[in-house]
């Protein structure tokens, strides 16, 4: 058998993945190229006793080194040398896509032409001669459909035939006189510094070198040769030598664009230009675009939730499972302690968040695919660009209230690295759903008369600290002067159910595999805190002592107990867990639902119910989005109020609730912007930010509180 | 001639020459708004926004800011 590399190369949106899944389909792998946040897909294919292995390469218009996609790109076909370049191209729209493949055409490498996204071609009556093209171009043209599956099999029978005959055919289609310019750069070049000539393929030297835009030093003898060229060129041509170039390039495109399309009707209707008058509409925009937000948020926390309820459950029996096996075994109480809150409750971590993830993914993929969220950037850019950030960053900040980890993945859609790291850094301050409960029942001890008022506050200054967290980094972190938005409104196109069931599912193996083992291991370490020495009374524990050191740096904020340290501690595993921490330090009983012995029979009686109950309220949830099902209130305990009421005061109380807005976010979050923005670095300095900010701001709030509360 | 941003939703013009700028003018070039090619205003964002253009045969956003960079010859 033997191995092909297939580098999938074309501008964003032409279907690049989407063809990738409709050939591989469940094969494929999602990751991140080294040292950026860009996502890398990978899949590999066995077909005819040949083992094609695909990567989907970021979408770029150019391979001009400038943005992270540009980078990687170039970086990955100049050094990894892949055995095919497949150039994907959307058919509907060549003037654009071909001026890339002018540019592959320099990197010498064997290339074959999707002629992607043929269906709508055909619809609307854009006829192209692919044969002509293919000769014109050097390179073997195929019509193919993602969506309808035609053309998979020629395609992959022309990558094996390239592969088996590796002939590479350079057209030099610019004018005779910039081709002579460019033999000339060749020649200087081997005169002056020829080990250039191993490292690049000769074409993309020549013009590299000419444009000055070539990675790689140049000796300065060489320099001074290039630039008596360029002045050559200049005083030819009236123009600088990169005008020049673009012109040749698009000369090419454009003749070759002639020769081959035909547009059979001039005056179809574009459906894209009319549903952008509604979607981008000047007043009715932003209404429909809140609303569509609206629904993507409900659906994704409240579907998912049933099936949260129900793998809660289903842990519940598996656990009471375990138990009842242990005890037949007469294992020691610490270890049954350890593998049913240890290694059973890490593994319900990772797990809770499996359904809210893949829902998440579903609505982003839909969201990407149909061509909408650019609308959103558009609609949104006037908001955010004041702070540095485009219109995309509103969909993740916004999740973020109802939890930061499907937030921080919602960042996927963002491109620019920048934009994309400060996102990250300010949705931990976004106040989400765990934290809700622990103000709830705060709010219900101290400040019964303006619950509201307070929990409000709350919000805003998490919003206002993320906004003046966003405002520096970019100033002495960034550094940022201007920045630019020029994006595509890419035509709206109907994803297929194929790639968004593919594309939701292979992100969130993803979690499960790398988050996961993450969070584990974390939680199983937590059990080792909060339980050993095991048996040893609740205040000698390993967490107790160390929090009985730390406790004095929250002195000065009010809560310089040991106690509420404690229960901060715990909130870095999840925020939820704060209350039933503190149920356990300050009433000492562990505040905990009776664990009732489940037979073998029961158990999964109760998982299937439990899975039934679990879509009659995925219905019920559904119908509330819009308004129909009232929720109960939620009740709290009682023993736990009163002694929280001894131990804080109203404005330490409140102080407190300041700091668990702000500080260092849950173990999942912290890992999410890991596997996120795939840096450490970043990790460590969301944690530092977010516990430094909380410090100070719980600081100036008690300092300015304590005298009115 | 006239820049970019004051073309009128619905104008075409003639892309002249592209200036200041320097930073974004390879972007737009690679995007194909080159000297010598159409563009048409299709619509405008509320509150002062970026502005939405047709050229080739696609859509971009742009703001206004790099709208004004791009002098064009408007069409009638
Ligand atoms: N009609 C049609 N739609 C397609 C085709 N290929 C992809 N799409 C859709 O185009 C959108 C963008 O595709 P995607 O694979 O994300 O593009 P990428 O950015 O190049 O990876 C998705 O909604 C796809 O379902 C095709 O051949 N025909
Ligand atoms: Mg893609």
């Amino acid at each position: 058998m033997k191995d092909i590399v297939v580098a999938l190369v074309g501008n964003p949106n032409v279907g690049k993945s989407a063809l990738l899944n409709a050939i591989s389909g469940a094969e494929v792998k999602v990751g991140n190229w080294p040292g950026v946040t860009v996502e890398k897909l990978e899949a590999t294919f066995i077909y005819k006793n040949y083992k094609i292995h695909f990567v989907d390469l970021p979408g770029v218009y150019s391979l001009r080194n400038q943005t992270a996609e540009e980078k990687v790109t170039i970086d990955f076909l100049l050094k990894e040398k892949p055995d095919i370049i497949l150039n994907v191209v959307d058919s509907t729209n060549l003037k654009r896509n071909l001026y890339l493949t002018v540019q592959l055409l320099e990197l010498e490498l064997p290339m074959v032409i999707a002629l992607n996204i043929w269906d709508e071609a055909v619809e609307k009556g854009i006829v192209v001669d692919y044969e002509k093209m293919s000769k014109l171009l050097c390179v073997p043209v195929i019509p193919t459909s993602a969506k309808d599956k035609t053309g998979l099999n020629e395609l992959l029978d022309k990558l094996i035939d390239v592969y088996e005959n590796k002939k590479f055919v350079q057209c030099e289609h610019f004018e005779t006189q910039i081709e002579e310019y460019l033999k000339k750069v060749i020649n200087l070049v081997s005169e002056y510094q020829p080990i250039l000539l191993d490292l690049f393929p000769k074409r993309y030297l020549a013009v590299s070198l000419l444009e000055g835009t070539l990675n790689e030093p140049i000796t300065s003898s060489l320099e001074e040769k290039l630039k008596q060229i360029r002045e050559e060129i200049k005083s030819l041509y009236k123009k600088d030598i990169k005008t020049v170039i673009v012109e040749e390039r698009y000369g090419v495109v454009l003749s070759i664009y002639h020769q081959t399309v035909k547009k059979q009707r001039e005056d179809v209707v574009d459906s894209s230009i009319t549903l952008d008058k509604i979607f981008l509409h000047k007043y009715l925009g932003i209404p429909i675009f809140l609303l569509l937000v609206w629904i993507v948020f409900e659906i994704t926390f409240k579907i998912s939730s049933p099936y949260v309820e129900w793998l809660d459950k289903v842990l519940g029996v598996v656990s009471s499972w375990t138990l009842s096996l242990l005890d037949m075994a007469n294992t020691p109480d610490m270890l049954k302690s350890f593998v049913a809150e240890g290694v059973l409750g890490g593994v319900g971590f990772v797990l809770v968040f499996v359904p809210v993830l893949f829902t998440l993914y579903i609505m982003i993929a839909i969201l990407e695919g149909s061509g909408y969220i650019s609308r959103a950037a558009f609609l949104m850019d006037r908001f955010f660009s004041s702070v540095g950030l485009s219109g995309k960053s509103f969909i993740p900040l916004l999740l973020g209230f109802g939890c930061n980890v499907p937030a921080v993945y919602a960042t996927k859609t963002i491109e620019n690295e920048r934009e994309k790291i400060l996102t990250t850094l300010m949705i931990p301050f976004m106040s989400c759903g765990a934290r809700l409960t622990v103000f709830a029942f705060f709010v219900s001890v101290f400040f019964t008369s303006n619950k509201g008022l307070v929990i409000f506050s709350l919000y805003l200054i998490g919003i206002g600290v993320a906004v003046l967290v966003a405002v520096l980094l970019n100033k002495f972190y960034f550094k940022t002067k201007s920045q630019f938005f020029i994006m595509e409104l890419p035509p709206y196109r109907l994803p297929t159910f194929k790639y968004v069931i593919n594309t939701a599912w292979v992100r969130v193996k993803a979690f499960i595999v790398e988050a996961g083992t993450f969070i584990f291991a974390m939680s199983v370490l937590v059990w080792f805190l909060t339980n050993i020495p095991y048996g040893a009374k609740k205040d000698e524990t390993i967490l107790a002592n160390v929090s009985k050191k730390v406790a004095v740096i929250f002195q000065p904020l009010g809560f310089g107990t040991w106690e509420a340290t404690a229960s901060l501690f715990s909130g870095f595993v999840a925020k939820e867990v704060v209350l039933s921490t503190m149920g356990n330090i300050y009433v000492g009983e562990k505040i905990q639902e009776e664990k009732k012995e489940t037979s073998f029979t029961e158990g999964i009686k109760e998982i299937a119910t439990g899975f039934i109950d679990a879509n009659i309220n995925l219905v019920k949830n559904f119908v509330s989005i819009f308004g129909f099902v009232k929720k109960e209130e939620e009740e709290f305990d009682k023993s736990l109020a009163d002694a929280i009421r001894s131990a804080f005061n109203p404005a330490s109380a409140y102080s407190f609730l300041v700091f668990l807005l702000l500080y260092t976010p849950c173990l999942a979050t912290v890992f999410a912007i890991k596997q996120e923005l795939n840096s450490y670095k970043w990790m460590f300095l969301s944690i530092a930010i977010n516990f430094t900010a909380a410090w100070i701001v719980s600081f100036i709030v008690y300092n300015v509180v304590k005298d009115f509360l | 001639m006239k820049s970019l941003r004051d073309l009128k939703p619905g104008k075409k013009g003639k892309v002249a020459y592209i200036t200041g700028c320097e930073d974004i003018k390879q972007k737009l070039y690679d995007l194909g708004i080159i000297p010598g090619e159409t563009v048409e205003v299709l619509q405008d964002a509320p509150f002062g926004g970026p502005i939405k253009i047709k050229v080739h045969d696609y859509c971009l956003a742009l703001r206004k800011k790099e709208a004004s960079c791009i002098m064009v010859e408007e069409e009638r």
